[in-house]
C-alpha cells in the first residue's frame, strides 16, 4: 500500500495531535540569542517532588533518626566524571555521564508549594489568572515545530491525562495523544484486543457505504478523511513503534523496570518522528508515596533513585550510541524540591524556593551542574534560574525564540513569561 | 517555704470540717462583681443551667459565654496585688469544680479550664514549667476527658517535672455537666474525681504520680485559656458556678450536685403517621462537635416508608437555592413497627455516627467515621466485612455496620433511628451525608434482609432490592426539592411581580420593532421568517454589483486583513481609531490620517501607503514579517478596482426547502434534549398529524426534564464551573453546577438567573450560587468572576483588562475592577501580579500596544462601568436591595432597559440553534455587528415580553422556517443570511450521550470523586455523584499521577469528550468550543475504551435485547439504522447488512438450556480505592485491575451465538462511526 504523506493529506484539517509545525516556527528574529540545533524532548516528569538534597544538589548527611533530627543530605556523596560537580551515592551511574548532562541547582518559584500549582507552574511556566488556560511546554513545542515525520504525533504523553499537561488556549490540535502505561498502548489508536485483522477489515467494509454517501466538499468529509488516517494510524504502520519486544534484549534489561521502558518506549518514539514526549515517573507504589517523601515515603526514597538512575542513564547513553543524544534533550521535571529539615515522621516537606531541574544531551555545552546553592540546599547563592528561563533555555536548545508569540484569540501570549536561556550551556 | 507550712496547717484545719467547706474563690456569673479582670474583651453573659432540665438552679440563673482566646479571666497572685492567696502548695488539698458546656472541642485538644503559672510571654518573667496547677479537657472521640496537670519541684535537686493526670471517662460535649476533683499535692494518690457527681476513675502520665510538692510563685491564675492563649488552648463554650477550694469534697454532696431531669421524648407514638416513618431534622440544639447532642430541635420533618436513607431533600433559601445546613445536623426516623414473635437478626448500617432505639432500649451504634484521610490505611483493612446471608448487601464504601439478635415477643414496637449529619474533625468538618443509613431485619428462619418498614411497602435489602428503591426514592426527591424551590420562589414573589410589571411598563413605552411584510416568493412560519426574508431579497439585490468586481474580497482580501490587521484594528477600540474590521471606518480613516482605502486609488490609500513603507515606526504590521510582495499586489488591484466590499460571503440566496420529517426530529431532538430521538419517539412524531406534528414535537421536548441537561455543558463552560473533586487548586470554583441544572430544570427566568448567580447566595461546596465566588489560588477572584458576568450576559470581553488596558477593548482595567469591587461589594486593590510591569512595554522599542493606566496598589472603588447599556439610577428603583452592591449590579444587567442583555441572551440561545449567532462572537460583541439587527432587536423584546424565558424564545425559533429548512451540506458554517443551515458538529456531550442513548448501553461510570468513603474534609474533597449524562463529568484531577488515584471509567468517556472539544477543567469561561476535526476525534471514538463498551454485546446493553427478539433481518437491519441514525437504510446499505446478518440468522439466539452460565465464583465484598489508602501498595494493585476491567468491558452476552454476535457489533460499530453521526443533519 502506497503511504500516503500525512501533512499533505491533511493539510486542510488542522489535524489534532498530529499538527504539522505552524507558519510562525520561523527562527528567532533577535540577534545574539543562543539557538541550539536539538529536535526532540524527553520530559521525564517525577511528580511529588524530587528532593533535590538526596539527588543532584547533594550536602553533608543528616540524620532523620536521631532525636533531635538532623537536617541533611540522606545518603552519601559520590564524585562525577566533572571535577567537582558530586550526586548522591546513588546516582553513581549517571555520574559517569555528568558531562552529558547540567543539573539545573538554582531553580526557584515562590508559590504556594502545593502539588497541583507546582505541577502547573513547570508545565507551562505560567500562574493561572483565570482569564486564560495557559499550554504545557509539551503543547508549545508540538504547535511550534510539529512533528518531526508527518505520520506521527507531535507530543505524545505516557502518564495520566492533566490539564496541566494540555493544550490550554491552543485547544484541541494542540493536544497530546497518551498512553498510561507501556503495555496498553496508545489510547485511541490502539484496536481493542478482540478485533481481529478480519474484523478490522469487516468493519471497514460495513462502514463504506455509510462514508460513501458523505456529500462531497461538506465539513463532514473533512471529518471523513480525518478517520481515513485515524483508521490508518491505527494500523501497524504506527503501532510497531510500541513493540518494545522488538528491541534486543539487553538493551531492555539495561532501562530496567516499567519506569525504564517508557524511557525506552520515549526513545523510539524519537527515532519515530514525535518532538515532544512527556514520561511519567508515577510508580508511587515502590516506596509508598513516590516522590512525595512526606513521613515514610523518605525511608525508601533509594529505590526511586536506583530506578531513576538505571533508566536515566540507560536512555543516555543508548541514545549517544545511536548518534541522537544531541539531537535529543532530556529534561527531568518536577514540581518543586524539597527541605534538608526532615518532618515530625523523619519525612520532608515542600521547597520551591530553591530546588533542582535536570537537563541532558540536546547538544548543549554541559556543565555537569549549574547554580550554587548554601550549605543545606535552601538559599541560592549564586546564578538563580527560574522557571521561564528553564523552559527559555529549552526552547532556544530547540532553535525556538522565547519570546515568540502565540495568540489566544487575538490576544498575544509569548511563549514563556520573559524567560532567557542559559546562556552558557549555548558557548 | 515559710508560706507552705502555713497553708499545711490551715488544710489540716478545714479537712475535718469537710462538708462546711467554702471556696476561697467563686465564680457564680450572675451579673455581680467577681473575682479577676478580663484579659482581652469583656465576656458575655448568657443563659445558664436552668430548670426545668437542671432544677437546682434559678429559673433566670445566667452563665458565662467563654471563648478563651478572645477573652480571659486573669486572677493576679496575692504577692502581684491579688487579694487571696491561690498558690497551692505540698500538703494543701486542692479542690475545683464547676458546671460547664461546650461549644466546640476538637478531637486531641487539650482545652484549658484554669491554670496558675505558665504563662510564658505574657505576664512576668517566669520559666515556662512553672505549673502550680491546671485543670484541663483533653478532646476524645466521645466527648472531653477532665484531668490536672502540674509541675512538682524535687527540694534538693531542683529538678521540675511534669505530672499529668486524665479521668478514664469523658464529660459529654453536649449539655450541662458538672464537674469537680480534688487533689492533696503531696500524696501521689489523692486524686478524686466527678463527672455529674460520678467518680471517674483515670491515670497519671508524663512524670507519673507524685509525693513532691508543685511549683510555687507569683505568676497568675488564668480561666479559660492556656499558656498559649491561642484557639488550640483555650476553651470554648459556657460555665458557671465555678469554685477553686483549699478543702476536699464530701463525695455524697458532690453526687447530689448534679441533678438532671431528662427532656421529654422528643418523638412520641402519638406524633407518628400509622405505617409510616417519621423522620426529623434537628439543625438547632446541635453542638459543633462529635458527640449526641443532648436537646436537638427540630427544624424539619417528613415522612417515608421504610427505614431505608442515602440523602435527604436539600435545603433551599431565598429565591430557591440551595443551602447548607448546619453540620452536624441531627437526624432522627421513628415508627412503630409490628414484629411477628420471635428472635429476629437487626442490622444497623449509616456514614456517621449513629444508633438504635427499640422500646427506649439502646440496641445497636456505629461510632463516627474513621478518621485516617492520610492516604495510608491499607487495603487489607477491607478483607473484615459483615457478611449475614446469601444475598446479603455488603456495606457500600465509607458505611460501616453493626447487628444483633432481637427477641420480640410478636406486636408493635417504637423504633427510633438516629444518626449525625456532617461530622466535626478536629476543628474542621466532613460531608454531611447519609451513605447509606438502614436499618434492616432478617426474620427468624429467614436469610434473607429486608428494609425495616412500619407499613406495607416491602422493600428486599440485597444489591438489587436497594438498586431499585434508591432509583424511586431519588425520583422522589426530586419532586421534593423541586417543590422546596417552588416554595421558596412563590415567598420571593411580590419583587418578581413587580419586576414583570416593570418590564411589561417599559414595553409598552418602547416602540415596538415593525416585523417586516414577507417577501415575495419566501416562506414563513412565524415573524423571525419575515426578518429573514427580507434581509436575503435586500442583500440579493446588492449583490448583483460586487459580483462584476475581479478579485473576490472574501476569498483574497478579508483573510489578509483579519490575519494582518484585525489584532490591533478591529472592534469599539481599534488602534488609532480605525477599524479595518468596518467598512465605514476604512472609508473614514483613523483619528490622525486620512482614509485608509480610497475606493479606485490604491496610491491614496494610507492602508497601502503603511504596508510598504521601509520605516519601522510606520510599517504595518507592527511585529512579525512584513506583507509580501503578492499581498500587497493584491491589496492594490481589489483598491483600484472599486475596493468591492460585500456584506456577507453568499452566492446563493435561494432558501432550501424544509427538512425532511425524520431528519427535522433528529436535528430538533438534538437540540433540544441533546440526545437522538428513540424508536418511541420517532413512532409517536410520525403518528402525529403531519400538518401539526413539529410544533407538537417542540412543545413535548421543551417540557422534557432532559432539556436542562442538554443546556449543561453550555452554561458551566460559559459560566467557567471548576470544581475540583481533590484539594481545590487552579482556579476551582464549587459545583455551582446542581443550581444550574435546578434553575434549567425549573427554567428559571433568566434575570432571575442571573439575579442568583451574582448574589451568590447558599452552599460553597455542595452546589449553590456562592460556589460560583470562589476562585482557588487566583490573586483578584471577584475579577476573574467579572470577566465571567460581562462576556456572559452583556457581550463584553474584559479578559485583557485582567492586566493592563486592551489594545482590542475598549474596557479599561479600572472598569473591570470596578466591576469586580461590585461582586467583592468593597474596593479592590489591584495586586502587582495583576500588572504589567512598566518595563516589560518599552522592551521591544516601539510605541507599546498596550496601556497601563492603574498601578499597582491602586484602590478601585464598585461602580458600574456600563453607562453605555443602562443608567446607574435605574438600580434605586429596581434592585431588591439598593444598598446591596450584587443586587445593584444584578438589577442593572438584567433590566429591561439594558436591552444589551436580552439580546445577548437571545443571541446565544440562537446560536446554538441555528449555528451561527446574529452576533458572531456571542461572548464579544465589539468584534462585530449584528447581521440582523432589527431581528435582534424583536427577539429581544419577546424575550423580555416572555419573561425572560429561554423556552419561550426556543420555541419561537424551532418553529421558523428557518430552522426547519433543509440543511445544505456544502456550507462550512451556516448561512450569515439564515438561507439553509450548515450541518453542525455535535457537541462532545451530545456525541457521547447520544451513543449510550441510542444503544442502550450501560452509561456505569465510577462516582466522581477520590474520597468515596468520606473520609477527608469538605474543604478538600467532594463528590460529584455517580454521573447519568457526561455533563456530570469532571477533570479526575490526577495531578499527582499516580494510577491509584484514576478513575478509568470516567477517563474512558472524558478522553472521547475532550477530543471533541470538552474541557474536564475549566480555569475561563468558553462561549464557542472549537470544532475543527482531527485524526483524535474518530480515533478514539472508534477505538477507545468506551467504543468497546458501546459495541460489547452484553446481557445489559439495550442492542442485545433488539437481536433477541423475534423478527425478521431486514426488520432488524431497518431497526438498527432507525435507532441510531434516524433513518432508513439505503438499499445499499440494507443490502450489505443484510447479507452480513442473514448468516446464521436464524441460530443466532441460544436456547436457555443451552447457555453457558459461569460458574459464581465465593461471593466476596469489592475492595475499593479511594483516597483513604491510594498510598497503599496492595490498594494501586487493586487500581491497576480495575483499570484493566474497564479496558476488557462487559463480558458478552452468553444468549448469542459467537460468531453472529461478532457481526452483529461490527455492524453495530460500523454504524456508529458513520460521520454522519457526529454531525445535525
Amino acid at each position: 500500500m502506497k503511504r500516503r504523506h500525512f501533512l499533505k493529506h491533511t493539510a486542510a484539517l488542522s489535524s489534532a495531535a498530529f499538527v504539522g509545525g505552524s507558519t510562525f516556527a520561523s527562527p528567532t528574529e533577535q540577534p545574539g540569542l543562543p539557538k541550539g540545533k536539538a529536535e526532540h524532548v524527553v520530559f521525564l516528569w517525577l511528580g511529588g517532588g524530587m528532593s533535590q538534597i538526596d539527588t543532584f544538589d547533594p550536602k553533608k548527611r543528616g540524620n532523620s533518626k536521631a532525636s533531635p533530627k538532623v537536617a541533611g543530605a540522606e545518603y552519601d556523596t559520590i564524585d562525577t566524571v566533572v571535577p567537582g560537580v558530586k550526586f548522591c551515592e546513588h546516582l553513581h551511574r549517571t555520574a559517569k555521564l555528568a558531562d552529558r548532562l547540567t543539573a539545573m541547582r538554582t531553580i526557584n518559584h515562590h508559590l504556594i508549594d502545593e502539588h497541583a500549582f507546582g505541577t502547573n507552574f513547570v508545565h507551562t511556566g505560567r500562574l493561572i489568572s483565570g482569564s486564560i488556560t495557559y499550554p504545557s511546554i509539551g503543547s508549545i513545542i508540538g504547535h511550534v515545530r510539529g512533528a518531526a515525520k508527518p505520520d506521527v504525533p507531535a507530543y505524545m504523553l505516557i502518564g495520566y491525562p492533566n490539564v496541566s499537561r494540555g493544550p490550554g488556549f491552543l485547544g484541541a490540535k494542540g493536544g497530546y495523544v497518551y498512553l498510561v502505561d507501556t503495555e496498553s498502548g496508545p489510547s485511541g489508536f490502539s484496536r481493542p484486543e478482540d478485533v481481529t485483522p478480519q474484523r478490522v477489515e469487516r468493519r471497514r467494509e460495513l462502514l463504506e457505504p455509510l462514508t460513501s454517501r458523505v456529500p462531497k466538499g461538506s465539513v463532514i468529509e473533512q471529518y471523513k478523511a480525518a478517520q481515513a488516517e485515524a483508521m490508518r494510524l491505527a494500523g501497524p504502520e504506527f503501532m510497531r513503534h510500541f513493540r518494545l519486544q522488538d528491541e534486543p534484549d539487553a538493551l531492555r534489561n539495561s532501562y530496567g523496570g516499567e519506569f525504564g521502558q517508557r524511557c525506552l518506549l520515549a526513545r523510539r518514539l524519537v527515532q519515530a518522528g514525535v518532538r515532544f514526549i512527556e514520561v511519567s515517573h508515577n510508580l508511587n507504589f515502590i516506596n509508598g508515596t513516590g516522590w512525595d517523601t512526606h513521613n515514610e515515603g523518605q525511608q525508601n526514597q533509594h529505590l526511586l533513585i536506583k530506578e531513576l538512575d538505571v533508566a536515566l542513564s540507560a536512555l543516555i547513553s543508548d541514545l549517544e550510541q545511536k548518534k541522537m543524544l544531541d539531537k535529543t534533550i532530556i529534561v527531568i521535571g518536577t514540581e518543586f524540591g524539597r527541605p534538608a529539615a526532615y518532618d515530625g515522621r523523619g519525612g520532608r516537606g515542600h521547597q520551591g524556593s530553591c530546588f533542582s531541574l535536570l537537563l541532558a544531551g540536546g547538544g548543549l555545552n554541559h556543565q555537569g551542574a549549574y547554580g550554587v546553592t548554601d550549605e543545606l540546599s535552601k538559599k541560592i547563592v549564586e546564578n538563580p534560574v527560574s522557571v521561564p528561563d528553564f523552559h527559555a533555555t529549552i526552547h532556544a536548545a530547540l532553535g525556538i525564540d522565547p519570546a515568540h508569540e502565540l495568540f489566544d484569540g487575538s490576544r498575544p501570549v509569548p511563549i514563556t513569561d520573559r524567560g532567557k536561556p542559559v546562556e552558557v550551556l549555548f558557548a | 517555704m515559710k508560706t507552705t507550712t502555713f497553708i499545711a496547717t490551715v488544710v489540716l484545719a478545714i479537712s475535718s470540717l469537710a462538708v462546711a467547706a467554702e471556696p476561697i474563690l467563686e465564680w457564680r456569673f450572675d451579673g455581680k462583681a467577681q473575682p479577676g479582670a478580663w484579659l482581652g474583651t469583656f465576656g458575655t453573659l448568657d443563659d445558664g443551667p436552668r430548670p426545668p432540665r437542671y432544677p437546682g438552679f434559678g429559673t433566670d440563673n445566667r452563665a458565662m459565654s467563654v471563648t478563651g482566646h478572645e477573652a480571659a479571666l486573669v486572677v493576679k497572685d496575692h504577692e502581684r496585688g491579688g487579694f487571696t492567696n491561690v498558690r497551692f502548695g505540698k500538703g494543701d488539698t486542692f479542690g475545683f469544680e464547676t458546671w460547664v458546656r461546650f461549644r466546640t472541642i476538637g478531637k486531641g485538644q487539650v482545652a484549658y479550664l484554669v491554670g496558675k503559672g505558665r504563662h510564658v510571654k505574657h505576664g512576668e518573667d517566669f520559666p515556662e514549667n512553672n505549673q502550680n496547677y491546671s485543670v484541663r479537657f483533653l478532646g476524645s472521640d466521645s466527648g472531653a476527658q477532665f484531668g490536672i496537670l502540674f509541675t512538682s519541684e524535687h527540694p534538693e535537686t531542683k529538678e521540675r517535672a511534669w505530672h499529668r493526670w486524665w479521668s478514664d471517662s469523658s464529660v459529654p460535649t453536649t449539655g450541662w455537666h458538672h464537674v469537680a476533683l480534688q487533689f492533696t499535692f503531696g500524696k501521689a494518690n489523692s486524686l478524686q474525681a466527678w463527672i455529674d457527681g460520678r467518680p471517674t476513675e483515670g491515670r497519671w502520665d508524663e512524670s507519673g504520680a507524685t509525693d513532691l510538692p508543685p511549683v510555687q510563685d507569683a505568676d497568675d491564675l488564668v480561666i479559660g485559656t492556656g499558656y498559649a492563649r491561642t484557639e488550640g488552648s483555650s476553651f470554648n463554650g459556657w460555665l458557671d458556678n465555678l469554685a477553686i477550694y483549699r478543702s476536699g469534697f464530701d463525695a455524697n454532696e458532690i453526687a447530689k450536685r448534679y441533678q438532671y431531669v431528662p427532656p421529654p421524648p422528643a418523638v412520641t407514638r402519638e406524633m407518628i403517621p400509622p405505617g409510616r416513618v417519621l423522620v426529623q431534622i434537628s439543625e438547632k440544639g446541635v453542638p459543633e462537635s462529635n458527640g449526641w447532642p443532648a436537646e436537638p430541635q427540630v427544624t424539619e420533618a417528613w415522612v417515608e416508608d421504610v427505614f431505608g436513607f442515602f440523602e435527604v431533600p436539600h435545603k433551599y433559601i431565598s429565591t430557591g437555592v440551595r443551602a447548607d445546613r448546619a453540620n452536624p445536623s441531627h437526624f432522627r426516623a421513628s415508627a412503630i413497627v409490628k414484629l411477628p414473635k420471635g428472635k429476629h437478626r437487626l442490622l444497623l448500617r449509616g456514614r456517621g455516627l449513629s444508633r438504635l432505639f427499640i422500646d427506649g432500649k439502646e440496641l445497636l451504634e456505629n461510632g463516627p467515621r474513621t478518621l485516617d484521610s492520610g492516604g495510608h490505611t491499607p487495603l487489607a483493612v477491607q478483607d473484615d466485612y459483615l457478611d449475614l446471608g446469601p444475598d446479603f448487601r455488603f456495606a457500600p464504601p465509607g458505611n460501616r455496620d453493626a447487628w444483633c439478635e432481637f427477641e420480640s415477643t410478636g406486636g408493635e414496637h417504637f423504633v427510633i433511628l438516629e444518626t449525625m449529619l456532617g461530622n466535626i474533625k478536629g476543628r474542621l468538618k466532613q460531608r454531611p451525608e447519609l451513605g447509606e443509613t438502614v436499618v434492616a431485619i432478617s426474620l427468624e428462619g429467614s436469610e434473607n434482609w429486608s428494609l425495616l418498614s412500619p407499613g406495607k411497602r416491602h422493600v428486599a435489602y440485597n444489591d438489587n432490592g436497594w438498586a431499585v428503591f434508591a432509583a424511586e426514592r431519588r425520583e422522589w426527591l426530586g419532586h421534593v426539592n423541586a417543590a422546596a424551590r417552588a416554595k421558596c420562589r412563590e415567598a420571593n414573589s411580590e419583587y418578581w411581580h413587580r419586576r414583570r410589571t416593570v418590564a411589561a411598563d417599559w414595553l409598552t413605552e418602547t416602540e415596538p420593532v415593525t416585523v417586516p411584510e414577507l417577501s415575495d416568493g419566501y416562506s414563513a412560519n412565524n415573524e423571525i421568517d419575515r426578518f429573514i426574508a427580507a434581509r436575503i431579497a435586500a442583500v440579493a439585490r446588492d449583490s448583483k454589483q460586487s459580483q462584476q468586481s475581479e478579485v473576490d474580497y472574501f476569498k483574497d482580501i478579508r483573510p489578509l486583513l483579519e490575519s494582518r490587521c484585525y489584532d490591533c484594528h478591529q472592534g469599539g477600540k481599534a488602534a488609532g481609531g480605525l477599524r479595518i474590521d468596518d467598512h465605514v471606518s476604512v472609508l473614514h480613516g483613523g483619528e490622525s490620517e486620512g482614509p485608509a482605502i480610497v475606493p479606485g486609488k490604491a496610491d491614496e490609500s494610507a492602508l497601502i501607503a503603511h504596508v510598504t513603507s521601509k520605516d519601522k515606526d510606520i510599517r504595518m504590521p507592527p511585529k512579525g514579517t512584513p506583507l509580501s510582495a503578492e499581498e500587497i499586489a493584491l491589496l492594490k488591484h481589489w483598491i483600484n478596482s472599486g475596493a468591492v466590499w460585500p456584506q456577507f460571503d453568499v452566492k446563493d440566496f435561494e432558501p432550501t426547502e424544509l427538512a425532511d420529517d425524520l431528519a427535522f426530529l433528529r436535528r430538533v431532538t438534538l437540540d433540544t434534549v441533546g440526545v437522538t430521538p428513540t424508536e418511541a419517539e420517532v413512532d409517536a412524531f410520525l403518528k402525529d398529524s403531519a400538518k401539526t406534528r413539529r410544533a407538537a414535537v417542540i412543545d413535548r421536548l421543551l417540557d422534557d426534564d432532559r432539556w436542562a441537561d442538554h443546556w449543561m455543558g453550555y452554561w458551566l463552560d460559559v459560566l467557567a464551573e471548576n470544581p475540583n473533586i481533590i484539594n481545590p487548586t487552579l482556579n476551582n470554583t464549587g459545583p455551582f453546577r446542581w443550581w444550574l441544572y435546578e434553575s434549567l430544570i425549573d427554567n428559571k427566568p433568566a434575570d432571575l438567573f442571573v439575579t442568583e448567580l451574582i448574589r451568590m447566595e447558599g452552599s460553597e461546596r455542595f452546589g449553590g450560587p456562592a460556589g460560583f465566588g470562589t476562585a482557588s489560588q487566583n490573586d483578584l477572584p471577584m475579577a476573574a468572576k467579572a470577566i465571567i458576568v460581562s462576556s456572559a450576559f452583556l457581550g463584553v470581553e474584559m479578559k485583557c483588562a485582567r492586566c493592563h488596558d486592551a489594545p482590542a477593548h475598549v474596557s479599561q482595567q479600572e472598569e473591570l475592577l470596578q466591576l469586580a469591587a461590585l461582586l467583592k461589594q468593597g474596593t479592590i486593590q489591584l495586586p502587582e501580579s495583576s500588572s504589567v510591569p512598566p518595563g516589560r512595554l518599552h522592551q521591544t522599542g516601539r510605541q507599546p500596544l498596550i496601556e497601563v493606566t492603574l498601578k499597582p496598589g491602586a484602590q478601585v472603588k464598585p461602580a458600574w462601568p456600563f453607562e453605555r447599556y443602562c443608567d446607574e439610577s435605574v438600580a434605586d428603583g429596581l434592585a431588591e436591595h439598593p444598598d446591596n452592591s450584587r443586587d445593584r449590579l444584578a438589577a442593572l444587567i438584567t433590566a429591561p432597559q439594558n436591552e444589551r442583555f436580552a439580546q445577548v441572551m437571545v443571541n446565544r440561545i440562537w446560536q446554538r440553534l441555528m449555528g451561527r449567532g446574529l452576533v458572531v462572537n456571542v461572548s464579544d460583541w465589539e468584534k462585530g455587528g449584528a447581521s440582523h439587527p432589527d431581528l435582534l432587536r424583536w427577539l429581544g423584546h419577546q424575550f423580555v415580553a416572555s419573561g425572560y424565558d429561554i423556552k419561550a424564545v426556543s420555541q419561537l425559533i424551532l418553529n421558523s422556517h428557518a430552522y426547519q429548512r433543509a440543511t445544505d451540506p456544502r456550507l462550512v458554517e451556516s448561512s450569515p443570511l439564515y438561507v439553509s443551515p450548515a450541518p453542525r458538529r455535535l457537541t462532545a456531550e451530545q456525541i457521547v450521550d447520544s451513543a449510550f442513548h441510542a444503544t442502550g448501553a450501560p452509561f456505569d461510570l465510577e462516582e466522581v470523586s477520590l474520597d468515596i468513603d468520606s473520609v477527608r474534609e469538605t474543604r478538600n474533597a467532594l463528590t460529584l455523584g455517580k454521573p447519568r449524562r457526561s455533563w456530570m463529568l469532571a477533570s479526575t484531577s490526577n495531578e499527582r499521577d499516580r494510577p491509584s488515584l484514576g478513575l478509568p471509567r470516567v477517563t474512558a468517556v472524558a478522553s472521547v469528550m475532550r477530543a471533541f472539544g470538552w474541557r474536564g477543567a475549566r480555569q475561563d469561561p468558553r462561549s464557542l468550543r472549537d470544532t475543527e476535526p482531527n485524526t483524535l476525534q474518530p480515533a478514539i471514538f472508534a477505538n477507545g475504551v468506551m467504543s468497546v463498551w458501546l459495541t460489547r454485546l452484553s446481557d445489559r446493553h439495550g442492542m442485545t435485547q433488539l437481536a433477541l427478539e423475534d423478527q425478521p433481518v431486514e426488520a432488524l437491519v431497518d431497526r438498527m439504522f432507525l435507532r441510531l441514525l434516524t433513518r432508513r437504510p439505503s438499499p445499499a446499505e440494507r443490502d450489505r447488512y443484510v447479507r452480513l446478518l442473514a448468516e446464521g440468522y436464524h441460530t443466532r439466539v441460544i436456547p436457555e438450556s443451552e447457555r453457558i452460565r459461569p460458574t459464581p465464583g465465593k461471593r466476596e465484598r469489592p475492595r475499593y480505592v479511594s483516597w483513604s489508602n491510594h498510598v497503599d501498595g496492595p490498594a494501586n494493585t487493586l487500581a491497576l485491575q480495575n483499570e484493566a476491567a474497564a479496558r476488557r468491558g462487559d463480558p458478552p452476552t452468553n444468549a448469542l451465538d459467537n460468531d453472529w454476535r461478532l457481526r452483529m457489533e461490527d455492524a453495530l460499530w460500523a454504524i456508529l462511526n458513520a460521520p454522519e453521526w457526529i454531525y445535525t443533519p
